[in-house]
């Protein structure tokens, strides 16, 4: 029997964006833009998504003059992540 | 990466070695930039108190190394302002980035030690610096720095460079003796950074 992956986790974008914070901790706007190629429409769609779930947090502010959206990894963010990396693996012939 | 797809378990592991390593690269290639300012700053400071040194005779013109910090740091601060983002660390960057800040507190404290000291004691700058063998301290601990990085960034470049500083700069200290031609090892440890900085951003 497999384990059931987390849908929230099991989507192209969320999974990249959630890939680069489990590395990095934090990252803003425009660099998880500029890492997952993806609109800023969609990328901010996403990003709520996986706030909602708790995964991330998202904190708005300024950087000098200029608004600046920076997302971090919370701890049970970073749980699921390694548990549906974990998942991953039971259904690769390893 | 627009269409949100479902994808197969193969299809998710690569995405996320590709991600994280394309991230990482990003990350590690942007730090490079700092080796390359304060290479050059150790650079220019040497040459210009080595020619100081030498025209004047003075070795008090030591005191101008404070100036370097005073110039580096609000220069760091503002590249990374311009960049908007980049406030980004992984575990490569953040365990390099500790080593150096070590490193400059290290350098900093000794410096400043030897500085107060002389003025307690009414010694000239210069004196301190050679009594306290400061050049042959600092440049070990320039070279000792260079040669983590080398490990943490998995270069032999670097910890080759960091080997040679380290060990080279403290044979030539000796044989050139205690005379201003010392300046002239950090001169070649500020190119030696420059390198590495250069090295940094060619190999992510």
């Amino acid at each position: 029997m497999f384990p059931k992956l987390d849908p929230l986790l099991h989507s192209e974008l969320r999974l990249a964006v959630m890939s680069i914070l489990a590395d990095i901790q934090s990252a803003d706007f425009t660099f998880l833009k500029k890492q997952t190629g993806a609109t800023a429409g969609n990328l901010s769609v996403q990003l709520d998504k996986l706030a909602s779930a708790g995964y991330i947090t998202i904190e708005k502010g300024f950087k000098g003059k200029m608004p600046c959206t920076t997302c971090t990894i919370t701890p049970p963010g970073m749980e699921a992540f390694q548990g549906y990396v974990e998942a991953l693996k039971d259904y690769l012939p390893l | 990466m627009e269409l949100n797809k479902e994808m197969t378990a193969q299809e998710s592991l690569t995405l996320i070695a590709e991600t994280i390593n394309n991230s990482r690269k990003d990350v590690i290639r942007r730090s490079g930039r700092y080796y390359i300012i304060w290479g050059a700053l150790l650079t220019f400071f040497s040459l210009l108190i080595y020619l100081l040194w030498k025209t004047s005779g003075n070795a008090a013109w030591n005191n101008l190394w404070f100036a370097m910090p005073l110039i580096g740091f609000p220069l760091s601060r503002m590249l990374k302002a311009k960049d908007g983002a980049g406030q980004e660390k992984n575990i490569v960057t953040s365990t390099v980035g500790g080593i150096w800040t070590s490193f400059c507190v290290f350098a900093c404290s000794v410096a400043v030690f030897c500085l107060v000291y002389g003025l307690l004691t009414n010694n000239a700058i210069g004196n301190i610096v050679v009594g306290a063998s400061l050049t042959a301290m600092i440049v070990l601990l320039f070279g000792l720095a260079e040669t983590v990085t080398g490990v943490a960034l998995k270069n032999w470049v670097i910890k080759i460079a960091g080997f040679v500083t380290g060990i080279g700069g403290i044979i030539v200290y000796y044989v050139t003796g205690t005379n201003k031609e010392q300046m002239l090892i950090f001169t070649f440890a500020g190119i030696v950074l420059m390198a590495t900085g250069l090295i940094v951003k060619r190999q992510n």
